[in-house]
């Protein structure tokens, strides 16, 4: 049983000061400082991370008769938009062309690739969507043909494990 | 190719007619710690109470609101979850029911459609619709990435964390797809920051050369510095009432005319759509563009902003909107995503969208400017006061009041700046209708306001 309130108590602050970050007019700015980790799921979508890991760029589609698209999606989604069926799992192909580039010089705080490197947009054949990717080497056109590299050893878990690069002709 | 329902496609009936009547702001800065974000939000909401010539005292109309919806982008930024209560209690307005609204970056714009849909449904006849954000408690690399959350976080952020990074694979596209110059790109940046230099409230005005903009540090080619929005921090107010109320409260009143529209956050996720033709725009007119690039929106434009245009256009019953629209304000967080809306709003059939900067139609002076404010370029994104406060430069233009907001000295030292000498009006003569785009993410939400002179 809860114990009932028994009494006075004597309380210590236990925290961490704030530290006063700029008070150079009439006001305090004070820092909150701050440090999370958020577990985050991947649900249905788990087979593609592990895919990635296995070397394997997983998409899905939609089978269901009655659907008026039948879409196939990478990034994959667990359910169809069109019809609301659950979508199936196939294997999409590792080779695709270019079709959208930027370079990336001045990246958001905790950037994991070195800067600058070209994000690459790849249409991928038998694919609805255009997927959103890196380009490990090279340099990227439009139409250029690039294939698929994973990141199978020491994989990171995350959409990082996939790249491409060129395909020399 | 994706088709849209019929149902879908029903052009919004307001019950009741809604109105415009006065608009307030803060200046706007990189960092403001003078004062805390409920005492800047009280700032603007008083300039909009007390500078628009209302005919009944602040007090009074206080006393009229039954209902408020306020746009903030994100809590990480304010670190503070329901902003709201706090910004409502401080503004005296309990017990009245307010809605907090977050679309991305078009939730200023959502804010004003959600406020007019209460005048409209009759929930109430005076509405305050208030916005806010406060980007200076982080750096700006951690603020980029705060932003870059608004992409996919499982397939998108990691690629860049900073948002310009996913629209810079589509200025790339359009420059290919649509023959767009770094030129015409750069003489965005140089107009908008120009109009800037007019506007008290502005945090980076300045008189640019293309030169300077192309040569300014690349964020993410070919997107550089002088092409991007700054982060900021501000509010900014309007009031909306019913046909009594509006009259009532202003000999000026303006009606509200307003739709929105959504497409996917992630632009890889877009499929091959049906164009939704503007009411200008006769059928097949666009079989051969589609011919060539295979899909639509594809990279180069916006379905949200379109479908926007092409419900808005309707409600206000707006034909040719170059002719009919006297000034717009669009969301120039990007230079390449300004240039993008053109198209999908009509201000240029789709694959012109360069021709209507360098046409001049685009200028002041010109048939239809565009940011006169300085947009966003120039003047702020306080990403949930912009299309809040987008919306009040434009009702400024309309009631002929460009100059005492801009040009008034009590502005420019309430935002501790020395008017320039060479100030320069930027009021279009007459003018009896403007339109302002709100927008978000890649292209995921877009709100289209038209406002037309109602006196
Ligand atoms: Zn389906």
């Amino acid at each position: 049983m809860t114990k009932p309130y028994e009494g006075p108590l004597a309380t210590q602050f236990i925290g961490t000061p704030s530290e006063i970050y700029d008070e150079s007019g009439d006001f305090w700015v004070v820092d909150f400082p701050r440090s999370i980790t958020h577990h985050h799921t991947y649900g249905l979508l788990t087979p593609f991370f592990k895919g990635l890991t296995e070397g394997k760029l997983m998409a899905t589609k939609c089978t269901n008769p009655e659907c008026t698209e039948n879409s196939t999606w990478l990034p994959p989604r667990a359910d169809c938009p069109d019809c609301y069926a659950r979508t199936e799992w196939v294997e999409a192909p590792t080779v695709g062309k270019i079709y959208a580039y930027t370079m990336l010089d001045y990246a958001g705080i905790g950037i994991e690739m070195e800067t600058p490197y070209w994000q690459v947009d790849v249409q991928l054949e038998g694919v609805d969507t255009i997927f959103k990717g890196w380009l490990k080497q090279g340099k990227p056109v439009t139409g250029m043909p690039v294939r698929a590299e994973f990141r199978t050893n020491n994989p990171t878990h995350t959409i990082l494990d996939v790249c491409w690069v060129p395909i020399e002709d | 190719m994706i088709k849209f329902g019929k149902g879908n496609l029903r052009v919004p009936q307001w019950s009741r007619r809604v109105f415009m009547v006065a608009g307030g702001c803060t200046p706007f800065r990189k960092y403001f710690p003078e004062y805390k974000l409920e005492e800047l939000v009280m700032m603007g909401y008083k300039m909009m109470l007390e500078d628009n010539d209302l005919k009944m005292s602040p007090k009074e109309i206080k006393d009229s609101i039954q209902y408020c919806a306020y746009g903030e982008f994100a809590d990480h930024f304010q670190d503070q979850l329901l902003c709201e209560a706090k910004i409502h209690d401080y503004l005296g307005l309990d017990p009245l029911w307010n809605n907090g609204i977050k679309t991305g970056g078009a939730t200023g714009g959502a804010a004003v459609l959600n406020g007019a849909m209460a005048v409209a449904s009759g929930y109430a006849d005076t509405v305050l619709v208030c916005g806010w954000e406060r980007m200076d408690e982080v750096d700006t690399r951690t603020g980029n990435f705060y932003i870059s959350t608004a992409a996919c976080k499982d397939f998108e952020t990691r690629m860049g964390r900073i948002y310009s990074s996913y629209y810079a694979p589509m200025a790339n596209r359009f420059a290919e797809a649509y023959n767009l110059s770094e030129v015409t790109r750069a003489k965005v940046a140089v107009k908008n920051r120009g109009y800037a230099m007019s506007n008290p409230n502005a945090q980076q005005p300045g008189h640019h050369t293309v030169d300077e903009v192309l040569a300014s540090r690349m964020s993410a080619y070919p997107l550089r510095f002088l092409e991007c929005c700054a982060m900021t921090a501000g509010s900014a107010s309007v009031l909306l009432c019913n046909e009594e109320m509006a009259y009532k409260l202003s000999d000026h009143p303006v009606e509200l005319f307003m739709a929105g529209g959504t497409h996917t956050l992630r632009v890889a996720d877009r499929r091959h759509m049906e164009i939704p033709l503007l009411p200008n725009e006769p059928e097949g007119m666009y079989d051969e563009l589609l011919a060539d690039s295979g899909r639509w929106p594809g990279f180069e434009s916006f379905l949200a902003a379109r479908f926007a245009a092409y419900l808005a256009y309707r409600m206000a019953g707006v034909h040719e909107p170059l002719e009919e629209l006297d000034l717009v304000e669009l969301h120039d967080a990007f230079t390449i995503s300004d240039i993008q809306t053109y198209g999908d709003i009509g201000l240029r059939p789709y694959g012109q969208e360069p021709d209507y900067i360098e046409s001049g139609d685009a200028y002041f002076g010109g048939k239809c400017p565009s940011n006169l404010s300085g947009g966003l370029l120039g003047t702020m994104h306080a990403v949930g006061a912009t299309g809040i406060w987008q919306a009040a430069e434009v009702l400024w233009q309309i009631q002929g009041k460009y100059d005492k907001f801009h040009g008034e000295d009590k502005w420019w030292q309430r935002a501790g700046k020395q008017k320039p000498a060479d100030w320069k009006s930027l009021q279009v003569p007459d003018a009896k209708q403007g339109l302002w785009i709100s927008h978000a993410g890649v292209g995921s939400h877009v709100t289209c306001g038209i406002l037309r002179k109602a006196w």
